[in-house]
């Protein structure tokens, strides 16, 4: 009896011009931004895996060089691409590309791809994502707007129903049709994507990106299965077709256009965030506060029990440095987790957004899970920082320790290769679910809710008239 | 007043009128008789220039319909057989409209209020929302709108389909003194108890064609269900 | 005849409350997005007159220790001599170049939220000035605000085609269209009067509350060049009103039910707005792919490093070219200072040609959008709010070449004071240059909101075109 309903749902589906022609373009576009999406990982992948090797052969041949202006000359740091970045592109485009690691200072990532962008851009970019996350429920609402209120409107609700099927049948049949068309369409794509995934990484990568692929499938089904209990809801209990395209269409600009504005607006709003001269004028008077450099030569003397600067069997310059260096460290950690704590509660309050707005919790997920948000943004960046320490630390210490001679000292290659290669690891999918727990759960709170909802209209408040 | 000459409308192969050759003069009432698909509504529409002849002529005041669309549509009125109106607005402001469409100037609202009781719409019931009206009380906002016109003609497209019996009466009260004041009335129906009644002239129509026109006061009901049946038959 | 059509307009709107529903919604989003607007150019202009503030002070500083120091009462010790050029040039006088927000800068966030509007001068490399930024959350710039712009090119046309969808569908499906064809009344004429009322009065609300908004939100309406800026902005919005307005009828004129409309104009609005220009960004970054920055940062740093090696060589050479600037009865120092200086003179010299491929690229990339702009109403709708706004990408690139020009103007004058170790007097940095930003021209946001006018005339004009040669075709009965 349901696959009976099912089938008919689809067969009229496949009948249809509009949505012929409609399945075809968003299938077309979701292919499209996915070969687009594999190419540009690919491509900026290669430049960054080139620049890593780059960078790390530059500072090896720096030659002999005193370890401070080794310290000076730093490396870069390159944001590596997520494999999944090629389904979601999140905020990769605002967020810079590069950072210097370099002494005194811990500097911002620069090079915002955003920047060098085109006008168009700010119009949104074609990605998987943005297809699956605005296109798909579109289409979702074209499928099912008519379900209930159409058949009314045309009369064979009362035919049907006056056969006696049960009208939770009823609905649970209209919707797998709706599901069952929407495979037509999303199966294919998403083994294509996962065949781009494959090309895209080498086997280890695609292994660990499994599980990471693994939710964020499940997460977008839970969000195409609420539009669709949303969509079947608003049929059932609309006085007419036209009345009930109104409203989700309605719904859908509230949630794919509207929301994600204006919960940028709200959190804003809620957590201010500095401007960029007030921070950095509140940097440099922190920087600018030191560290006492008389009680440090009293302390060190002390250390070593002599009494003059001369007797110190160490050299004070790197103390000093190190020193120095501890002291902006300590400013850096406090002034820039403030900044990102900032961020992270705009964003948590953008995922708390999903309550009205469902896609402000798939968003959120979707970027989450692809290595594209702005915590693993943030990440990456404390990664950065700390092999920035480890570098410097590395020459302060070695700066220390070095014989007292005459004339500058000069470390070489041997100093060098001491530090180790900087290598990042993307967190587990584990953490990426704790940031998201608040997101994944709304997601499952409107799949249950909606669907839910439609069974109880179409069961409870579905008129034959 | 009305005057068909030669008209004929086809869709491709199919006819929908064919030569229809029909006048119809100051204060008669022509009704135009067939089964659904006859060519009655084409008549009509034609008058209307809502749709264009294929041949023939078809004037109104000595006017070509086709070339004088709007000239021709100054002196008619008509009244389509679902006569619906703004549901949203009261009988006065759609007979306020459409008056001033028709007269091209603003019309008094003492003079509309006049013509609303001279076609004996409840008083009162010019203020209240359109969508609150019965079928009867629709037309008689339309036949009000075609006096405030002062048309000359008036095309109806079965008037009385959906009136019960009363309403129906007095709706054929009202075309009659329309007819009485001068007004040349033609009117495709199905109820050939109207069609004896009010009309002057009755025209029997068959697959686009006028197949026999009779004088309605030289004939009695039974002989006109006989003549029409007989029509409908070979 | 068009007139009685637009006042029975008007009894309808008004009596199923749509004009009620319209104006509410359009109060609403126009009050919110120009209290965002107007909330971020109250954040710039705060940020501004702090860095000018600090500047001042900072300057007012330096002169009262460069005077202390010429009257004898202040004794220079230490390594760092507050009278040298590259203290002076590259920190304590250093001013900020800063593009105030345009008058009507409330109207559209535009580029502002990504392109720095202040840069403060040094004598380093442009690169390390031009890189700094606004600090902002990620996700932010990602999802966009909620400006007046975003809804005039986004959600206005929604607007106009709900009240255009139905224009004679609706009609018809109530059955008032034949009595009123009935009249001596053509169809053009009734759809004129429909369009003339529904979009006057969609864009009479719009055009009130904007005004109503800039001025609560200070706008000055006292100059003449708001005031033209306002008059092309109208002339923009009765024009994209007209063009969703055209497209009703166009759509109208299928003699398709009222909900296929819906269907279609929806359809439409989605292709035109959101995925054609995410298309031609698409086709256009696929065409002309800007070289990765990763590239161009390895690039500066070859040529850092080459430099570095031969720091002393590059500045004795510098010496032989620039004689005049030798010390007096000095050997080329080749202290710190100097060194970098002309480590940095070289690096930006080999870096230039990486810089100009770079930024070639990217001005291919836009001149290729510039052309995909006339596809769709809605990217010439924001790229004339934009400049109108003054957050147009124009507007940017006008600021940097301001900025190209001082900065050089800068380093021509302090760089050979730094290599001749010439000391500076409180009388020359007093008579410093002082940056003040020039406005763009009314010429020029003529000229460029002129060109999108014009396109947008040629859609609109089309599209109404189209349907009213159709009009002509539709049936009634």
């Amino acid at each position: 009896m349901i696959s009976q309903i099912a089938k008919k749902e689809m067969l009229e589906m496949r009948r249809d011009g509009r949505f012929q022609v409609a399945s075809a373009i968003v299938l077309g576009l979701l292919l499209v931004s996915l070969g687009i999406g594999w190419q540009q990982y690919v491509s900026v992948n290669r430049q960054h895996e080139m620049a890593r090797a780059e960078t790390r052969e530059q500072w090896l041949s720096q030659g002999k060089k005193n370890p401070h202006s080794a310290a000076h000359y730093g490396v870069y740091a390159f944001k590596p691409k997520s494999p999944l970045s090629l389904v979601d592109r999140g905020a990769d485009q605002y967020t810079g590309v590069a950072v210097w690691l370099e002494a005194h200072k811990q500097n911002e990532f620069k090079y915002k791809p955003a920047r060098d962008a085109n006008t168009l851009a700010r119009f949104g970019d074609l990605t998987a994502s943005s297809v699956l996350q605005l296109l798909v429920p579109l289409l979702i609402i074209l499928m099912s707007f008519s379900s209930f209120a159409g058949e009314r409107e045309s009369g064979t609700l009362r035919l049907l129903l006056s056969m006696g099927i049960a009208r939770e049948k009823l609905a649970l049949g209209k919707a797998l049709g709706v599901a069952g068309g929407l495979g037509m369409l999303l199966v294919p794509a998403a083994l294509i994507g996962s065949a781009a995934l494959v090309l895209a990484s080498d086997s280890g990568s695609f292994v660990a990106n499994l599980p990471r692929l693994g939710w964020m499938t499940a997460s977008y089904l839970l969000y195409f299965a609420a539009f669709v209990g949303i969509s079947l809801t608003v049929s059932a209990l609309a006085k007419s077709a036209r009345l009930a395209l109104v409203c989700l269409l309605g719904f859908w600009i509230f949630n794919g256009l509207a929301a994600p504005r204006l919960f940028s607006d709200v959190s804003r709003t809620v957590h201010r965030t500095p401007s960029s001269f007030a921070f950095s004028q509140r940097m440099d008077g922190e920087l600018k506060k030191g560290f006492d450099g008389e009680a440090l030569k009293k302390k060190v003397m002390a250390q070593y029990g002599v009494t003059s600067m001369e007797a110190l069997p160490v050299n004070f310059l790197g103390i000093s440095l190190k020193a120095g260096e501890d002291h902006g460290n300590e400013v850096y950690d406090k002034l820039y987790s403030e900044l990102w704590d900032t961020f992270e509660a705009q964003n948590r309050l953008q995922q708390q957004g999903g309550v009205v707005a469902p896609l402000m919790a798939m968003r959120s997920v979707s970027m989450g899970l692809s290595g594209t948000d702005f915590a693993q943004f943030r990440d990456f960046s404390v990664a950065a920082e700390k092999y920035r320490r480890v570098l410097n630390d590395a020459m302060n210490d070695d700066l220390k320790n070095s014989p007292k001679t005459e004339g500058p000292y000069m470390a070489d290659e041997k100093l060098w290769s001491k530090v180790p290669e900087f290598a990042y690891v993307m967190p587990e999918v584990n953490v990426v679910l704790g940031q998201q727990a608040w997101s994944l759960g709304l997601l499952v709170l409107w799949a249950l809710g909606a669907t839910g909802m439609a069974g109880w209209a179409a069961t409870r408040r579905l008129r034959a008239e | 007043m009305l005057q068909a000459i030669g008209l004929s409308k086809s869709y491709g192969a199919q006819t929908a009128l064919d030569g229809l050759n029909l006048e119809v003069k100051p204060g008669e009432i022509f009704c135009l008789l067939g089964a659904n698909g006859a060519g009655k509504t084409t008549t009509i529409n034609l008058f209307l220039n809502f749709i264009e002849p294929t041949s023939g002529l078809a004037k109104i005041n000595g006017l070509d319909v086709a070339s004088d669309a709007l000239e021709t549509k100054k002196y008619i009125a008509y009244i389509p057989e679902q006569v619906s109106l703004y549901k949203n607005l009261t009988g006065l402001e759609n007979l306020d409209y459409f008056a001033t469409l028709a007269s091209g100037a603003a019309v008094e609202k003492s003079r509309l209020v006049g013509y609303l009781r001279e076609v004996d719409l409840p008083s009162g019931a010019e203020d209240r929302k359109v969508s609150t009206y019965s079928k009867g009380m629709r037309q008689k906002i339309v036949i009000a709108i075609a006096m405030a016109k002062q048309a000359k003609a008036l095309l109806l497209d079965e008037p009385t389909s959906g009136l019960d019996p009363k309403a129906s009466n007095e709706f054929s009260q009202l075309i009659r003194k329309l007819a009485g004041n001068g007004t040349a009335i033609l009117m495709a129906t199905h109820d050939l108890f109207r069609a004896k009644e009010d009309g002057s002239r009755v025209g029997i129509m068959r697959q686009g064609r006028l197949r026999q026109v009779l004088n309605t006061d030289e004939f009695g009901h039974a002989d006109l269900e006989r003549i029409y049946l007989e029509h409908m038959h070979d | 005849m068009i007139g009685t059509v637009a006042k029975q307009e008007w009894r309808l709107l008004k009596a199923d409350r749509t004009l009620a529903a319209v104006v509410v919604l359009m109060a609403a989003m126009v009050g919110y997005s120009l209290y965002n607007g107007s909330s971020w150019v109250a954040f710039q202009r705060q940020t501004l007159g702090a860095a000018e503030t600090e500047q001042a002070e900072r300057k007012g500083k330096l002169l009262k220790t460069l005077k202390g120091i010429e009257e004898g009462r202040i004794e220079v010790k230490g390594t760092q001599d507050p009278r040298s050029a590259a203290s002076i040039g590259g920190n304590s006088s250093a001013p900020y170049l800063a593009m105030p927000p345009a008058p009507l800068a409330t109207l559209a966030v535009g580029q502002s939220d990504l392109y720095p509007y202040y840069f403060k001068l040094n004598l380093r490399s442009k690169q390390a000035i031009l890189a700094n930024d606004e600090i902002e959350n990620p996700t932010n710039l990602l999802a966009g605000r909620f400006d007046l712009a975003f809804v005039l090119v986004y959600l206005f046309p929604l607007v106009a085609l709900a009240l255009g969808y139905n224009l004679i569908s609706s009609e018809r499906e109530q059955g008032t269209l034949a009595l009123a064809m009935s009249q001596p009344l053509t169809m053009r004429e009734m759809v004129t009067g429909k369009i003339v009322l529904r979009g006057g009065l969609l864009l009479g609300l719009v055009v009130l509350f904007t005004f109503a908004g800039a001025l609560l939100t200070g706008v000055d309406l006292g100059s003449s060049t708001v005031w033209l800026r306002l008059g092309l902005w109208v002339s923009l919005m009765a024009l994209y009103t007209g063009f969703w307005f055209g497209l009703a009828v166009l759509v109208n004129s299928y003699q398709t039910s009222s909900a296929t409309n819906a269907l279609t104009l929806a359809g439409a609005w989605l292709g035109l707005v959101l995925v054609l220009p995410s298309v031609a960004n698409l086709v256009a970054t696929s065409m002309y792919p800007v070289p990765s920055r990763v590239e161009m940062v390895q690039a500066m740093r070859v040529a850092g490093k080459e430099a570095q090696s031969k720091g002393s060589m590059l500045l004795a050479k510098y010496m032989e070219d620039h004689p005049e600037l030798m010390p007096a009865g000095e050997k080329p120092a080749a202290d710190f200072t100097t060194l970098s200086y002309a480590v940095q003179m070289e690096v930006d010299k080999k870096v230039e040609p990486v810089l100009k491929r770079f930024d070639e690229q990217v001005e291919k990339q836009q001149a290729f959008v510039e052309g995909f702009k006339y596809l769709s109403p809605a990217i010439l709708a924001q790229t004339a709010i934009n400049d109108l706004a003054g957050t147009s990408l124009g507007r940017y690139q006008h600021f940097s070449r301001q900025v190209d020009g001082f900065f050089d103007a800068w380093k021509g004058y302090f760089l050979p004071k730094v290599f001749a170790k010439t000391k500076l007097g409180s009388g020359e940095v007093a008579g410093l240059p002082v940056y003040q930003f020039r406005e763009e021209t009314d010429g020029d946001i003529l000229g460029r909101v002129g060109v999108v006018l014009a396109g947008m005339l040629v859609l609109s004009g089309a599209v109404l075109w189209v349907g009213y040669i159709r009009l002509r075709r539709v049936s009634i009965s």
